[in-house]
């Protein structure tokens, strides 16, 4: 597995796409680092909605991973370079973990600073507060990376249907749509920074931190199957 | 020399399942089928390949044992869909393709055997030429990978370039490293597609000979290939495919002769075309002549090597110049345009 995740880390670390990633990542930080000292500090559940909900987890968050993860096997496919792993006598998870895995190693700094200062800065050195948000991030960059990761797989439009999916699922029908807020991950997300410090965030109604650990396992785990049977009964360009 | 196998033509004229060789004739020399068949390391049974309403490959059936047979046919023929199904990177619309006995779609196992270098000709342009084979043997579990590497790179001869990126290689040399890669774990079966793109000369001299080395040690090999001299010169037997179908089968010289006995159009440019005309129809080698509007001279022949010998002289003993010579009809979908009318 290490000769498909050292391949993978090598091909999703180009420059350009780490500092068009630096600039989201920072955008948070920003845009907090602005808020916290404009003396018109919003409430708390102004800040959870827009900084921690809408842009981090709804957004930053989720376009840093499609930018990576969409291309782990994305670019395989494109290029037609992906038979040198499928005729590997290897099974196929072994190939889809190591791609899952290298795009969270590279997202994994950019949403990790992201999330760390950003809670850092906006809850006053708050260690429990800032462990909930980057917790919750980090909950979000697992399961949002094993949906893109497959979606690199079954389309060669892998990135412009993430953005959608981005836009449209995550960040319009979930937020209007009450029924749909159980199928987005952002939802989860933020019960996991909720479930973890109940001091800072009101819980979120129908989802206890233990629901929310347990869907982020199933999302990872079901994504991972579907990425592995899609390697096994795809034709390989 | 033993006599010259017969070539096995197949008519493809039919129906959606037109009736094809036999898996026993198919490839192999008739006069070693029946060992052959027993000992067939790809076996492909009644295999067909649609892509919605378009059919790539219909109902080709044949077996392929040790030694090179070459894959022949025109761009678009289904070659390479057909190599894809062979390799498992494609999935069959119908029938059967096994390897070893055992069958090639989903057989992780099993590609430790095989080797493929696919058409196409992308690399990873940020890896070293030394990391990419490098990189292929630990992936298809080479014991030694840094020895297995170096016996590769060697083997294509580019032990120069193995410390630059693939980005900065020729596309000959792309070829070679990929080959390396294909090489790397010693595969008992190798198939190639189009191995000889971007190939200099000198570069396809030292290719075949490494092939015809790697077969003689009882390698299964399949290459493919729209050039026929190509194959002509690596290939012990050959399969043609056209339009998706299975064309022709066997031994290379007795397929050659096959297309030996069709009529050949020559198109001949002449100072004074009425008088050359005169004169060629009567050689042996000419079936018809005619003479084009534009002063162009057609001639038929069946025989077209002595044509190419007799003509010149000809012209030279009439005080005719000959501007311009040149076959109207040698491309390969010509060649297969015959087998197929036939």
């Amino acid at each position: 597995m290490g000769a498909v995740y050292s391949l993978t880390l090598r091909q999703l670390t180009g420059r350009w796409r780490l500092v068009i990633m630096t600039v989201l990542a920072a955008l948070p930080v920003v845009f907090t680092a602005v808020v916290v000292r404009d003396s018109t500090t919003p409430f708390i559940e102004e800040f959870e909605t827009i900084v921690l909900g809408t842009m981090l987890v709804g957004t930053i968050s989720p376009l840093i991973i499609v930018a990576i993860a969409s291309v782990a096997f994305g670019n395989e496919v494109e290029d037609r370079t992906l038979a040198n792993l499928t005729l590997a006598p290897i099974p196929r998870w072994q190939i889809v973990l190591p791609k899952l895995a290298a795009s969270v190693t590279v997202a994994l700094p950019f949403i990790l600073m992201s999330a760390l200062v950003t809670s850092w800065l906006a809850f006053n050195h708050d260690v429990l507060a800032t462990w909930a948000v980057t917790v919750g991030a980090l909950a979000g960059l697992l399961m949002y990376a094993s949906v893109f990761v497959w979606l690199g797989l079954v389309t060669r439009h892998a990135m412009a249907a993430g953005l959608l999916y981005i836009v449209l699922w995550e960040g319009f029908f979930s937020g209007y749509v009450s029924g749909i807020r159980f199928l987005s991950i952002r939802y989860y997300s933020i019960a996991l920074m909720h479930g973890l410090d109940p001091r800072r965030f009101v819980a979120q109604p129908n989802v206890g931190l233990g629901a929310a650990v347990v869907v982020a396992v199933a999302v990872c785990a079901l994504f991972a199957f579907l990425s592995t049977r899609r390697l096994r009964r795809m034709d390989v360009p | 020399m033993g006599p010259v196998p017969e070539a096995d033509l197949v008519s493809t004229n039919g129906s959606a399942a037109p009736a094809v060789g036999t898996p026993a004739a198919g490839v192999v020399p008739s006069a070693l089928s029946a060992n052959a068949a027993a000992s067939a390391v790809i076996r492909v049974e009644h295999v067909s390949r649609w892509f919605g309403s378009v059919v790539a490959v219909s109902d080709v059936t044949f077996d392929i044992g040790p030694g090179i047979t070459g894959l022949l046919g025109p761009n678009g023929a289904g070659k390479t869909t057909l190599l894809r199904m062979m390799t498992g990177l494609a999935e069959v619309s119908d029938g059967t393709v096994t390897m070893f006995g055992e069958p090639v779609r989903d057989n992780p196992p099993l590609y430790r055997r095989v080797g493929v270098m696919s058409e196409h000709e992308a690399v990873y342009p940020f890896l070293k030429g030394r990391d990419f084979v490098r990189m292929m043997a630990r992936l298809r579990g080479v014991e030694n990978p840094e020895a297995a590497t170096e016996k590769a790179i060697g083997l294509v001869d580019l032990a120069e370039a193995a410390e630059l990126p693939m980005g900065t290689y020729s596309r000959g040399m792309r070829q070679r490293m990929r080959l390396a890669g294909t090489l790397v774990h010693d595969p008992e079966v190798l198939i190639l597609d189009e191995p000889l793109n971007g190939a200099d000369p000198r570069q396809r001299v030292h290719f075949q000979a490494l092939l015809k080395r790697l077969a003689a040690e009882g390698r299964t090999i399949v290459l493919s290939s729209h050039i026929l001299e190509e194959v002509e010169r690596i290939a012990q037997t050959v399969l043609l495919i056209v339009n998706g179908k299975l064309a022709a089968s066997g031994g290379f010289r007795a397929i050659r002769a096959a297309l030996d006995k069709r009529p050949y159009h020559v198109r001949v440019m002449a100072d004074r075309p009425r008088e050359l005309a005169a004169a060629v129809v009567r050689l042996d080698s000419v079936d018809a002549v005619n003479v084009d509007p534009d002063g162009a001279l057609i001639v038929l022949s069946r025989k077209v090597r002595e044509l190419q010998v007799e003509l010149p002289r000809l012209a030279k003993e009439a005080s005719i110049s000959l501007r311009r010579v040149e076959p109207l009809d040698d491309s390969l979908e010509s060649v297969f345009g015959y087998l197929v009318e036939g």
